[in-house]
């Protein structure tokens, strides 16, 4: 039985906490232990935009959070998971770490390098793993047809990830996918970004690269897009409807996070343990498909 | 939108620039760029709004075009994808050069209010958006544990690095 500070980013609590309950409901099947940090605040990924030392500050801050109660973190944000993992791997140097552990004093803190960070996804995959997955499935999901959407910083920097994933061919989501007994459908522009952290400051942009998954997704008689971020999720849920005035389209694409997807395959209530109910996008498509 | 379109002759350029960015750690492979074009090639973001250039960026970086560089609208468009990095074979990291740029922008007055509005929405709310009303209610009726209000320690982090000083582009979207 493993053991994970929950870490859950902005987003997630806040808008799309249905991937907080189907997250909590999966590792609790599956006998990961997730404790709450109440302290713990954004992991920082966007002070960078002003400040790289206070984006570090803030992982930091996270990291020795955690490692106060002995805890590795378990992350549900991609962006979360890459901005943690790479304050990691830059606190491993020793100046910087005494600059920043000089700062962390103050508010009587210290990070000493021994918390990790892993995505739910990687927990899944590497603690579970997918044949212990595959012998509980309960429902039958061979009739839908899924596609993966992975989320840049569960990916990249590579370096930070102690070579876990190839970027540019990535395997993971696939084989979690394929282990709910659903079927995987590949597509050209799989590690197209989502454009989620440019959405902030330019919301066409952001929608030109939704806009652009949705196009290629279009002909390929898709039940769903399954991904592991709450970012991707709203960029592809809530703003499929924008795309679709902008564009004058009418895409109408699922949209669900991978652990409500393998709420699904276990048997959990759709709205009570996963939270469904909260789409934008109606999920009908998907539970029609389930026996 | 605020095209580079005039020419800018050497005397309006700034020697002293590329220096400047090279001394944050997170940039010094600048000087083995070869402008091979990788980085743009493989950014989604040049794709779907070819203006917006890694490989144009770094060039300008290296001639000195500080202020072409730093007040351009275009530094704020990076989606964070980082395949620029993964994909440049000279190992430089466009993407945290693209940090810097913004840091030493952001100083200059030209970070669009979005993320000023962020850092001080996380010192009220420990996160990136202002408080709604309906966040409590929406957690209650799915029984999630309700949320905090941030501790003292991270605003005593925000006032640790000072971001929360920095102003707003003013024209900003």
């Amino acid at each position: 039985m493993s053991k994970y500070a929950l870490f859950l980013g902005c987003t997630t609590p806040v808008k799309v906490p249905q991937y907080e309950l189907a997250s909590r409901w999966v590792c609790k099947y599956f006998g990961i232990e997730l404790i709450d940090v109440e302290e713990f605040t954004c992991c920082g990924i966007n002070q960078v935009n002003l400040s790289i030392e206070a984006g570090l500050l803030m992982a930091a801050m996270n990291l020795a959070l955690a490692e106060a109660k002995g805890l590795d973190i378990l992350t549900l944000c991609a962006a979360c998971t890459g901005a943690l993992a790479e304050a990691i791997e830059k606190l491993k140097d020793e100046t910087t770490r005494n600059s920043v552990n000089e700062k962390l004093r103050d508010v009587g803190l210290e990070y000493k390098g021994k918390t990790k960070v892993r995505h739910i996804s990687r927990v899944l995959y590497e603690e579970i793993g997918t044949e212990k997955i595959k012998r509980e499935i309960k429902k039958d999901l061979s009739a839908l047809r899924v596609a993966p959407h992975y989320g840049c910083h569960y990916l990249r920097p590579k370096s930070a990830f102690g070579g876990f994933e190839e970027p540019d061919n990535p395997r993971t989501l696939h084989e979690l996918i394929l282990a709910t007994g659903a079927r995987l459908v590949e597509y050209e522009t799989l590690n197209l970004c989502c454009g989620g952290k440019v959405f902030p400051v330019s919301g066409d942009l952001s929608r030109a690269l939704v806009q652009k998954k949705l196009d290629n997704l279009a002909d390929k008689e898709i039940d769903a897009m399954a991904l592991q971020c709450q970012t991707c999720y709203l960029m592809y849920s809530d703003q499929q409807k924008e795309v679709n005035q902008k564009y004058d389209k009418e895409y109408n694409l699922p949209v669900i996070l991978y652990p409500q997807l393998l709420g699904l395959a276990l048997d959990a209530d759709p709205v009570k343990n996963l939270g469904l109910n909260l789409h934008s996008i109606s999920p009908e498509k998907i539970l029609s498909k389930i026996i | 939108m605020n095209k580079v379109k005039k020419m800018v002759s050497t005397s309006e350029l700034d020697p002293g620039f590329k220096s400047d960015v090279l001394t944050h750690p997170d940039a010094r492979g600048l000087n083995a760029c070869f402008s091979c074009g990788a980085c743009s090639a493989g950014c989604p973001i040049h794709e779907v709004f070819p203006d917006y250039s890694p490989k144009k960026l770094a060039k300008m970086v290296r001639l000195g075009m500080k202020k072409e560089v730093l007040s351009s609208p275009y530094i704020w468009y990076c989606a964070t994808c980082r395949n620029c990095v993964e994909h440049c074979p000279q190992n430089v990291k466009f993407f945290d050069i693209l940090n810097v740029l913004k840091n030493m922008a952001a100083k200059e007055g030209y970070a669009p209010a979005a993320w000023i509005e962020q850092t001080k929405h996380v010192t009220e709310t420990g996160i990136v958006f202002a408080k709604e009303d309906s966040w409590a209610k929406k957690r209650e009726a799915l029984s999630l544990r309700p949320l905090k209000k941030p501790g003292e320690k991270i605003r005593g982090i925000i006032k640790e690095t000072g971001i929360g000083k920095i102003k707003p582009r003013v024209n900003s979207k």
